[in-house]
């Protein structure tokens, strides 16, 4: 049984059109199933505990990046409380392209043509980072203007400039440098902290990558008294936070062309 | 101007990169290649090869399987491969590696020794 959660603002008037369309294609392929609208009332755990209950086969967030962020967290903390051996996948339909880019990367497309991606049901099995206790699949940035950061215990990193410190777990709209090779597979995190050029317009390019720093890691303890932490561009938590690379993993639908192999 | 390569050393692959407005304390230690252009105290190690930058500031003891240093360091140093000292390098501490360069105008405060117990064996 596919279970279908739409996010409230596609309840929206201006939505109905693109909804119907994803609504038919979905009958074409066969993969009809249980919508439940997302409201005030109603919180996406009880409602995905309830149809793992029943024997639900597939979760679908139909929305964007943030009904996307809030199942990955609650598929990920049904597993880590270990009630149910959680390794049902969470597909994607994405509906309008604001807060969408999480799809693009996971090579979904928007709208019918995801559907197409959910009838092939092709899956990858993810890492998750996590911040105090909320998960997340791509990133996690707070401004390095009073921060300080400690990793593994082992040493800690001061900061000088004004910059913006990111940690990677799938680089979504992220340039990391070339010489970087960083994976949601590869069971650690990359923390990328980038701060001003040092001087604009008399250094070259290649040059400016190197106001750049980048440090692999398993554990980080942020610390910064005023401003909190986003997760996945939708999600604040409030340093000081600690954020691991979970042990839960998550299993998604994604597309052929997705940007990760 | 610079190329990449030439700042980079030509590494094509970095564990870590230390930019220069980075300061890291405390012992930091490594498998893979490392690229440092800021500041650290405390130690450094690495399994893989280790870039110190020409603006670098390093007060820490020092171990890579090879190095190529640009920068300032204060502290022992030991590479159990190929140690490449550049004409900017200013280096005050022992010095423990298996092969050396040192490049016209790099200044060298410290023992150099040579009889590396990590030197590899010729057949």
């Amino acid at each position: 049984m596919h279970i279908y959660i739409y996010d409230s603002y596609v309840n929206q008037k201006r939505y109905d059109s693109i909804i119907a369309k994803i609504e038919t294609r979905i009958t074409d392929l066969g993969l009809n199933g249980k919508i439940i609208r997302l409201g005030v009332m109603n919180s996406p755990y009880n409602a995905v505990e309830n149809e793992l209950k029943k024997g639900a086969k597939t979760i679908i967030a139909v929305g964007n990046n943030n009904i996307y962020n809030q199942l990955i967290n609650v598929l990920a903390k049904m597993s880590a409380t270990d009630s149910y051996q959680c390794k049902t996948p969470l597909g994607f339909i994405p509906v309008g392209k604001k807060n969408n880019e999480i799809a693009d990367y996971l090579g979904v497309g928007l709208e019918e043509e995801a559907c197409d991606i959910l009838s092939a049901r092709r899956t990858q099995e993810l890492d998750l980072g996590m911040a105090n206790d909320q998960y997340f699949l791509t990133t996690a940035i707070i401004p390095t203007l009073g921060t300080t950061v400690e990793i593994d215990k082992n040493y800690s990193i001061e900061i000088t400039k004004k910059g913006e410190i990111q940690v990677i777990n799938l680089p979504i709209m992220v340039n990391m440098p070339s010489t970087i090779n960083t994976s949601a597979k590869d069971g650690v995190l990359e923390m990328l902290i980038k701060t001003k050029p040092l001087a604009k317009g008399l250094i070259n390019k290649s040059l400016n990558s190197l106001t750049e720093s980048v440090f692999s890691f398993k554990k980080l303890f942020i610390l910064n008294k005023n401003l909190p932490i986003i997760l996945d561009s939708v999600l604040e938590v409030p340093a000081p936070a600690t954020i691991t690379i979970a042990k839960e993993k998550i299993n998604l639908i994604v597309g052929k062309n997705r940007r990760f192999s | 101007m610079f190329n990449k390569d030439e700042k980079t050393g030509n590494i094509k692959e970095a564990e870590t990169i230390i930019g220069p407005s980075v300061k890291v304390k405390g012992n930091f230690h490594g498998q893979g290649n490392i690229i440092i252009e800021g500041s650290v105290e405390g130690s450094v190690k690495t399994a893989g090869f280790l870039l110190i930058g020409d603006k670098a500031i390093i007060s820490a003891n020092v171990e890579a399987s090879e190095a190529r240093i640009a920068g300032t360091v204060t502290g022992k140093i030991k590479i159990k491969g190929f140690l490449e000292i550049t004409s900017s390098a200013k280096l005050n501490g022992d010095i423990q590696t298996a092969k050396i360069s040192i490049e016209k105008g790099a200044s060298l405060n410290g023992n150099l020794n040579m009889n590396n117990e990590h030197a590899p064996d010729k057949k």
